[in-house]
This record gives C-alpha cells, structure tokens and sequence, in this order.
C-alpha cells in the first residue's frame, strides 16, 4: 500500500483543487424550508415508485402484506374463538396454582413491575417506543382478565402491579444522574434485589403455605425457569470463561472439557439428565434439578461469548491494572470483566432469548407442564378441540412478547453502556 | 505500604541505601529470542535515565522487567531493597513503589478520568474516596486538565488521555516512575504537553526511567543516557558524553541515524 501511495497522489493534487470548487453543496435550510408535501412526494418517488421496475415491486409486497393482513385480521376477528384462551388464562397463565393463593401471583407480578420500573428509572428513560409497546400490552392483560370470575379483582391486582412500575420508575428518576455516593449506593442496593429476584419470586410464591413446586405451571413455570437458567448461567459461565484462559493447563482443561460436553448435547438431552440420573443421584425437587440443568447448559453457552469478550481486551488492559498495584483477581474483577461482559451483551442476549423459547422442551419430556404443556391441556378439554391453532398462537404471542422486551432492552444497555467507548 | 527496609538483608545485597534499583546479570528468554543478555544496571534515587536503542534492541523489555510485566529468567533485581521473585507480597510491595506509563496510555475506558485516578489509591492504597478524589484532583491540576475530570478516556485527546495515565501513576505516590515510550503513540502536536509534564516531574526529585526517542528531551534532563543493543547494555554515561563524544561504534550509527 505503501509503495502505491505516491502514484496516485500527484495525480489527485492536480484534480483536487478544481473538483473542491465544483461541488457546491445546496444550503441545507434551502431544502429543509421546503413545503411538507414536496418533501413527502420526493420521499414516496425515490422509496416507492423510483423506475417500472421498481413500482412493480412495490405493488406486489403490498399486494401481498395487505393479503396477510387481511387472513391475520379474519383470523383473529372472525374465525377464532378466543375463549378457549380467556375460559383456560388460569390454566395457561399458572396450570395448578391454588386457586386460593392467588394475592402470592399478584404480589410477585407487582415485584417484578416494580423492579422493571426502578431499573428503567435508574439507567433509562421509557421514551415514546416503549410506551407504545407498554399500552397495548397492559391492554391485552386487561383484555385478558376482564371476563369471567373474579374478573374485577384480577383486574385490580393488575392495575396496582401497574401502578407500582410507575411508582418505582419515579422514585428511581429522583436518583441523581451524576456518579456520587448517593447514586452508587442506590445502584448497588437495586443491582442486589435485581440478582436475588428469582429466590425472592420463590419465596413470596411457596413460603408458608403457598404453592407447591409440583403445583407451579403454565406460563409462570418459563416466567420461573428461564430467568434461573439465563442468571445461574451467567454465573456459571463467567468462572468458566476465566478458567478457560487460565495458564494453569490443569485449570483451563476442565473448563474447556466442561463447555465442551455440554455443548456437544442436545438441551432436549440434558433435561433427560435432569429427570432420571440428577434424580437418581441427588433427588430432590425435580423443578430445581431442571433449573440446575438449565443454568449448566447455558453457562457452558455463556462461557464462550464471555471468553470472545476477554479475548477482545488488549493486553494492555491486564498490565496497567497490575501496574497500578492491582493483584490479577482484582484486576479481573474492575478492569477486566465489566469490558469483558459488556462487548458480550449482545450474544448474551441472544442465548437468553433462545434459553427462553426453549423452556418450551420441558413439557415434551419432563412430567412439568409449562405454556405448551398447558396449551395441550386446554385442547384436550372436550370443548376446545377444535380451538388447537388459537391456543398455540397465543402461546406464540406470549413467547414473542418476552423475547421482544429482552431484545429492546439489551439495545438499551448497550446504548446506555456505550459511554466511553473505545 | 512498604516501609522502608533499610535494615533488611536483601538491602546488603542491593548496594548502597540511595541505589533504589539495582539489576544484576539478568537475562531474558522469548522462546528462542534472547531480549535481555546479561544487563546490569543500578539506578540512584531521584536520578534520570532514559534508556536508548533501536527497536528490538530490548529496552522496553527491560524496563517492563523492572515490575514484573515481563519475568527475568535469570539474575536478580532489587527495588527499593526488596528482591523481585516469586513472592506475591515482594511484587505488590515492588509495584506500588513503582508507577508506570505505557505507549498505547492503557487507560481503563469503562471508567471516568476521576476513577482512573482513584482506583488504585483506594482499591490498593485502601484511601477514602473523597481523599482519593482530591488527590485526582491535585494531580489533575499539576498534569494541567482539572477540567477533564469527569469525562471518559475515548473523549480526550491522546495528548491528554497520556497526561490523565501519568497522574493515574502518580495516584499512587509512587518513588519511581517507568515511561515506556510515552510519545510514540502521539501526533506530533501533543508530544510537547506530555514531555512537558515529565520534565515538570523529573524537577520535582522523581526517580524516571524513560525509553524514548525523544532526543531533545533526552539532551536536556536526563541524568544518564544508556543504549541498548541487541538486548545488552552498549554504552552509557552523561548527556554530553553521549552526544558530543559517544565511544561505540553502534552508539555512533544510531545517533547518526536517529539525529
């Protein structure tokens, strides 16, 4: 590259000049003034209709969006019959809760609002997106629970989990923005109520005669599951990834061995583990040997984005941490690892998204019945049996609704973290 | 942390109590590539070395020796009087001793101006924060950019985000300071600020030893210029010595070249 440098160089010194006159750029504001309609004709022309060809192109995708459409809005208005959904919500949301324990369901969704108002409040802002996704999803629940029963009460616990997001997103904003002792200890107290939230769910829904482990079911069993799996699993996969590029051949060996063989099985494999031989050795409750495997499959997963993270740090990262007088643990622990894990949001991310559509697999093995397996149920009711493509659709939709949370907030801790970028 | 040891047996070994650094016959292993052959050197308080030599010629190795980035395979270094081996309590006595200044400036990108600063002072030094921060601040003001405090290195400049590293290693009120070449990785119009810092600090009474290419800064402040080659000590002796009299043939060439 070096050598070609000078050649093109005279060559371009004696165009340049002339060509820098030449190109004059329209005055911004000269276009900016232009009336809307210009704008939006000149939009539509080069968007929609820029050549035959092209225009083609732009009737038949939407030809073809507005057919789909259509079928989607006769399908959801006309030909289904939801009530094989509103008939079975409890079933499909929490299968064989006890009826009477119902205050326990609430009381853990109005703490997990309210951990999801205080986060946001402390490291964002909700802006106008997620308030158009935060609406109609608090719509649908109401939808959801406006029929039958104890309809108003459900409605009312609801509203109050709501009302308790907002309370926490408020309080939290009050936080000072700034780094500063009052900042860090709010920080840390919300990140230790973050960490502990799965036991704490547990707690408030089995602790002095609540729900057994056998009666959690439905789509609370993957709101329970995948969250132990995704957090044990980045718990798991962070001394992994450090082992793995550890010097000491014994050390990095085993990690390397372990991720290996996890990975080299099938989930479906694992939770087989999960049922007869965890079962055999170790007994117990068969919900938290599946959370145990669920948390080993991914942090075998979690390891290697974390270990793509530490690869991705300069050597000189280590070095002026131990040239400051930090010995290697604490140097891993303030330099190394929060770079390390945040270049690995993304894949993270995404094996936490996969974690959880697969906690759909339980049901085809394990004697637990999650959303699909309730699904099944709900089908198997002599009335419904014809209502299969409702049920599973609105099963997907539940699926989707998380996974698409989880991916808008992983752009926003990425945003968010990308302060100081190198 | 670590106190002064003028009564140890390793001070016997090390030489006279105002040799802060002493390096005897140490050799270095890169695979099949000798870095380091037999160098000795020893290094008074408050005296100013800057170490020359072609690149390869070793001389960031051996500074990078003097706190244990890299490992001596052979020979023995004393610091401050403490033996440089394999007890972890001698290296992080050695290292807090010793502040370092890199050429990429390796400053933590995670973190503000301010937390790089503070970070060894109170995770190391075990300072309280608002101790810790008004040290930043000071050492901010003597590097000249107080007003960056609260800023992240990838905003500043490379002039500035290598002035931010010095007071990061002055954080930790070191006795002596190590720059491997802390200019080469800066444009042209930045140098002057940070040679200005360390000329500032080698007024003060710091111990420095500086591998550089700068000449001008080499001509002006340091105490003793030695010159490297293929990983041994070639020549050493004062500034004047060095510039208007050089005794080696490879001395010679290398200034011609370089000058």
């Amino acid at each position: 590259m070096t050598n070609e440098m000078p050649v093109p160089d005279p060559a371009g010194g004696g165009i340049a000049p002339p060509r820098a006159r030449r190109v004059v750029l329209p005055p911004y504001r000269q276009r900016a003034a232009r009336p809307r309609s210009v704008r939006a004709r000149e939009w539509l022309r080069q968007n929609l209709v820029p050549s035959p060809t092209g225009t083609l192109l732009t009737v038949v995708t939407f030809a073809v969006l507005a057919a789909i459409l259509g079928i989607v809005a006769w399908f959801i208005f006309s030909y289904a019959n939801w009530r094989v959904v509103t008939d079975n919500r409890w079933l499909l949301f929490a299968g064989g809760f006890p009826h009477d324990q119902e205050w326990r369901l609430w009381v853990g969704l109005g703490f997990v609002f309210a951990l999801v108002g205080a986060s946001y409040g402390m490291w964002s802002s909700f802006g106008r997106r997620d308030i158009l996704f935060m609406v109609p999803a608090s719509a649908f629940g109401v939808f959801m629970l406006a029929h039958g029963g104890a309809a108003l009460w459900s409605t009312l616990w609801f509203a109050g989990a709501v009302v308790l997001l907002a309370v926490a997103y408020f309080a939290c904003r009050r936080v000072p923005r700034e780094h500063g002792p009052g900042r860090t200890l709010a920080v840390r107290a919300l990140s230790a109520v973050l960490m502990l939230s799965v036991p704490i769910v547990f707690m408030v829904l089995m602790a002095g005669g609540g729900a057994d482990s056998d009666e959690l079911s439905g789509y609370l069993l993957n709101l329970l599951l995948a969250p132990a799996g995704i957090v044990g699993g980045i718990f798991v996969g962070i001394p992994l990834a450090v082992g793995r590029a550890s010097k000491l051949r014994a050390i990095s060996w085993s990690c390397t061995f372990y991720i290996e063989t996890v990975r080299g099985a099938p989930l479906i494999g694992w939770l087989f583990v999960a049922l007869f031989i965890l079962g055999d050795i170790i007994g117990g409750d068969l919900i938290v040997r599946t959370m145990i495997v669920l948390a080993v499959f991914t942090g075998a997963y979690m390891a290697e984005y974390i270990r793509g993270g530490l690869q991705a740090l300069p050597r000189g990262q280590y070095e002026a941490g131990h040239a400051v007088g930090l010995p290697y643990w604490r140097t891993l622990q303030l330099i190394i690892l929060p770079q390390a894990l945040r270049i690995s949001i993304p894949p993270i991310v995404g094996q936490a998204i996969s974690l959880w559509k697969d906690t759909a697999l339980i049901s085809i093995i394990l004697p637990l019945r999650e959303l699909i397996g309730s699904s099944r149920s709900a089908i198997a009711q002599g009335e419904f049996i014809t209502n299969r493509i409702e049920v599973y659709v609105f099963a997907a939709v539940m699926f989707w609704i998380i996974s698409f949370i989880m991916s808008r907030v992983s752009q926003r801790i990425e945003r968010s973290l990308g302060v100081g970028e190198r | 942390m670590a106190t002064e040891q003028t009564a140890s047996p390793a001070d016997q070994a090390a030489g006279t109590p105002e040799d802060i650094i002493v390096v005897e016959n140490i050799d270095k292993w890169f695979g099949d590539f000798q870095a380091l052959d037999d160098v000795s050197l020893t290094i008074k308080e408050h005296e100013i070395v800057v170490v020359l030599g072609p690149s390869g010629s070793g001389k960031s190795t051996f500074i990078r020796c003097l706190n244990r980035l890299e490992e001596h395979d052979s020979g023995r270094i004393f610091v401050n009087g403490i033996e440089m081996n394999d007890d972890v309590r001698n290296l992080n006595a050695i290292r807090s001793e010793i502040g370092m200044v890199f050429q990429q400036f390796n400053l933590f990108p995670h973190l503000s101006v301010m937390s790089n600063i503070t970070l060894g002072p109170q995770k190391v030094r075990r300072m309280a924060r608002q101790e810790a921060e008004a040290l930043a601040m000071q050492l901010l003001e003597r590097v000249g950019i107080p007003e960056q405090a609260e800023k992240y290195p990838a905003q500043l400049s490379g002039g500035q985000q290598q002035r931010v590293a010095i007071a990061r290693a002055l954080a930790m009120q070191p006795k002596i300071m190590l720059f491997d070449e802390p200019t080469s990785a800066l444009d042209p119009e930045m140098i002057k600020e940070v040679l200005d810092v360390m000329r500032e600090l080698a007024q003060s009474g710091m111990t420095m030893i500086v591998v550089t290419h700068e000449m001008g800064f080499a001509r002006e402040v340091a105490d003793r210029l030695v010159f490297f080659d293929e990983g041994a000590v070639v020549e050493q002796g004062t500034p004047s010595h060095f510039f208007e009299n050089p005794q080696e043939e490879r001395t010679k060439l290398f200034l011609s070249q370089i000058l």
